[in-house]
């Protein structure tokens, strides 16, 4: 969290001292695993919602889902088909962190898939907020993803959304699944930088780009 | 067969066809649904034509709820998918039956919503002919000659997980090619060949078709299993490893060259030689026990179709093996009791009544119903309007459990027989299926179609009536049901999928059509409840057209009930296709807007 902090009030004092300077370039924030965001301007709750410029991330990777549904394992396919080093968990607590230097989270909520994983939905967020502080609290950085669209959105999905964004470092949003500004709106303010993408297959172009 | 035949030279016709998936025991569809608008059921849609297709979904990718229904004057076909909706139009605009057409549907539906039924799977055939006759033909699955109750039990005698619903032990001998076979012997025009109506589902396979959300939902919820230990099904299903998004096209070259065989050499080409040996190798693979010999052995049945009436009106449905149509003629019997026209449509009252209903069949049908092969069912008392009086006599104003009845007390004094002189339609209703939402996950390799997993509808229990037995089958709620009117003239023709859900959700609809003289799209549209009295209560629709309100729900608890909200435009309460003769002469079609309906005239 301590991390968390530190990037927003830095992101926040370059965005203003780019805005004050009129410049367009990309900024890294130091210190930490924050990435820098795009749009010429780090991501700084100002009310701009930028991408990701600067590789940030490092293997190997933790994926897991947040909410259960099938999305994180597709994330899965598309990271295999890339070659990326990552293990796959969905049910990780802290003590699977392993090695691991990055984080991923897939948010989508599936009751079929809580109920196959015995667990419910606030047995779920539980789960993830653990993962997420003692990922924190490694220095990992923390990837979340929303790529089922407007499909994985509804009473069960929202439940993870704003929990889990608001953790992240860099987030990847399916835009149909975000037209009514929920996660654009958690990353705006919060600073995060995020894509919105077409499809889930475009998370095979921007995912590589978060990785040094 | 003479009058059979005469069949064949009536070229007015209609047909609903209906797909059911998901058992008893696995009640909930794919849960990746998305939002959608709700509005009537005659709006103007907003779906892209771009390609020439209607679509069950806007430019955003969601499913709209609108424009489902049809007017037609010379036919109409009304299914759960658009393609095989025109599958159907087309075979009756070249000359040929009802009968033909839904023969064409069924091909289409294993290609264009291979999830839901398919040349893998069965079901239950529901004829009512232009002369009066009417038929039920029954190509449910069997189980294989090797399997027993027992099969899915570990050393302890516990159920392994999922063995009955996923796998090889999963999978029944597939009744539809045979089924459809003795059909076209049976009740085809004759006008047509084979080829000519398997052509649109050969054609549909090579060129594909595009992919719904609810069809993406589906591969989605299977999505590890795809990638997993049923490969062989994402290999079909996946694109470069991915689900199909919505919007895509989709093809299938594996089954429509076995299509073109089965169109070459019929039923032989499928249940001998090298498909036959494929699809038991492929059960085998993965667990299962069927032979080539149980796939050679099939035979599909032509039944007498279970018969009741409701305010004159004349309700012809399934028999066993399936429960569907002896509950519906004994719920339609119970509430004939009530002034149901009089009543608010999804009010606290009218909800109790037929919740309590729905109870009381559920017991009878734990208690009775089986395959009639294997178990003695009191059909005669279950269908008996002496019988339904018991149960009217019994429901107060406050909610009850339900034990089985005595319906074998009243099995000499049946529902009224009744004969037809209709000459001006022909009725076909399908209901069929591959079970669950991809049925058993074992697709056959190189000939692209899915195997059921049908045996997820035996009792695993091994004291039931129900229990899996060799050659038995698997009992169902499946019924595709014809209505008449009082002279014996075409009425109404509807059926739905989702598993127990399947009859009372026919119910429903019949008696909005009967009781409030609904248009059959605003009957479909109208949000239904379901209560088999286990914990849940009733299950509701909570938004959608007529929603049940939450001051209903807390009058509902009031009386006793427990209630679930469900949502709205819930694929949990079925699919209802269904068309209605209008007093004009022209054909109603409706289609369910819960998942990908649609309903085509001309």
């Amino acid at each position: 969290m301590i991390k968390k902090i530190s990037a927003l009030l830095l992101a926040g004092a370059l965005a203003f001292s780019l805005t004050a300077c009129g410049k367009e370039d990309s900024v890294t924030p130091p210190g930490g695993n924050a990435p820098a965001a795009s749009s010429g301007a780090a991501s700084s709750g100002s009310g701009e919602l930028t991408g990701l410029t600067e590789a940030f991330a490092e293997g190997p990777v933790l994926l897991t889902t947040g909410g259960q549904s099938a999305d994180y394992q597709m994330v899965g396919t598309l990271m295999k088909n890339l070659g990326m080093e990552y293990e796959l968990n969905n049910v990780a607590t802290s003590a699977d962190l392993g090695d691991a230097k990055t984080l991923v989270v897939v948010v989508g909520g599936s009751s079929k898939g809580l109920g196959a994983a015995g667990i419910d939905a606030d047995g779920e967020l539980a789960r993830v907020d653990e993962l997420i502080k003692g990922a924190e609290d490694a220095g990992l950085s923390i990837i979340v993803m929303h790529t089922g669209g407007s499909a994985r959105r509804g009473d069960l999905s929202d439940k993870f959304i704003a929990p889990i964004f608001e953790k992240a470092d860099y987030a990847i949003v399916v835009k149909s699944g975000d037209e009514d500004g929920l996660m654009a709106g958690i990353c705006t303010n919060a600073g995060i930088p995020a894509d919105m993408i077409d499809a889930i297959s475009d998370v095979a172009t921007v995912l590589p780009k978060a990785f040094k | 067969m003479s009058m059979k035949k005469m069949l064949a030279l009536l070229l007015a016709g209609a047909m609903t066809i209906s797909l059911a998936a998901c058992g008893s025991k696995t009640p909930d569809p794919p849960e990746v649904t998305p939002k959608a608008p709700v509005a009537s059921a005659s709006t103007p849609d907003e779906t892209p034509k771009d390609d020439g297709v209607w679509r069950p979904f806007n430019e955003k990718g969601e499913t709209i709820r609108t424009d489902r229904d049809a007017t037609g004057e010379n036919g109409m076909v009304a299914t759960s998918n658009v393609y095989a909706t025109m599958a159907g139009q087309k075979v009756l605009q070249e000359g040929g039956n009802a009968v033909d057409a839904a023969i064409a549907v069924c091909y289409a539906l294993g290609v264009a919503e291979p999830f839901t039924s398919g040349l893998g799977g069965g079901g239950f055939m529901v004829i009512h002919t232009a002369d009066g006759e009417n038929s039920f033909i029954d190509y449910r699955e069997v189980a294989s000659s090797g399997q027993t109750a027992e099969s899915w039990l570990d050393a302890s005698g516990n159920l392994i997980e999922n063995a009955n619903s996923v796998g090889g032990l999963a999978v029944g001998v597939p009744g539809e090619v045979a089924g459809l076979e003795l059909a076209l012997a049976e009740y085809g025009s004759g006008k047509l060949t084979r080829q000519q109506i398997m052509q649109p589902a050969i054609d549909l396979a090579n060129n594909g078709y595009v992919v719904s959300p609810t069809m993406y939902g589906a591969i989605a919820d299977e999505y590890e299993r795809m990638i997993g230990e049923y490969s062989e099904l994402g290999a079909y299903y996946l694109k470069d490893g991915l689900p199909y998004e919505v919007g895509d096209t989709v093809t299938n070259p594996d089954l429509a060259k076995t299509l073109q065989l089965i169109a070459d050499n019929g039923a032989d080409a499928f249940y001998q030689g090298p498909v036959a040996e494929a699809i038991a190798a492929a059960v085998q693979k993965h667990g299962g026990v069927m032979t080539v010999e149980d796939l050679a052995s099939y035979k599909p049945e032509e039944r007498v179709p279970v018969t009741g009436t409701y305010r004159g009106y004349q309700i012809i449905s399934a028999p066993p093996a399936s429960s569907g149509g002896t509950h519906i003629v004994e719920a339609l019997n119970v509430l004939e009791n009530y002034d149901i026209g009089s009543m608010t449509v999804n009010s606290a009252e009218y909800i109790h009544l037929f919740s309590e209903t729905f109870k009381a069949c559920f017991a009878d049908r734990a208690a009775y119903m089986a395959d009639t092969a294997f178990a003695e069912v009191p059909l005669e008392g279950l269908t008996s309007k002496d019988y339904a009086k018991t149960i009217y006599e019994r429901i107060n104003d406050q909610a009850q459990t339900w034990n089985a009845g005595d319906p074998f007390a009243y099995g000499h004094d049946s529902t009224t027989s009744f004969s037809i002189a209709d000459k001006e339609g022909n009725v076909v209703t399908v209901t069929q299926t591959i079970e669950c939402f991809w049925g058993s996950k074992i697709a056959v390799e190189g000939y692209g179609f899915i195997m059921n997993d049908e045996m997820h509808d035996f009792s695993t229990s091994l004291d039931s009536v129900n229990k899996l037995e060799p050659g038995k089958r698997p009992l169902s709620s499946m019924s595709p049901t014809v209505v008449l009117r009082e002279d014996g003239s075409s009425f109404m023709s509807v059926g739905s999928p989702g598993g127990v859900r399947i009859w009372p959700t026919v119910t429903q609809v019949i008696s909005h059509v009967i009781d409030h003289g609904m248009d059959i799209q605003e009957a479909i549209d109208t949000a239904r409840i379901f209560d088999n009295g286990t914990d849940t209560g009733i299950n509701y629709e909570s938004d959608g057209v007529t929603p049940i309100t939450p001051e209903v729900a807390a009058e509902l608890e009031a009386m006793g009930h427990t209630v679930t909200d469900k949502g709205a435009w819930q694929l949990f309460f079925g699919g209802v296709q269904g068309i209605v003769y209008q007093e004009d002469g022209t054909l109603r079609g409706g289609a369910d807007p819960r998942r990908d309906g649609k309903a085509l005239g001309f």
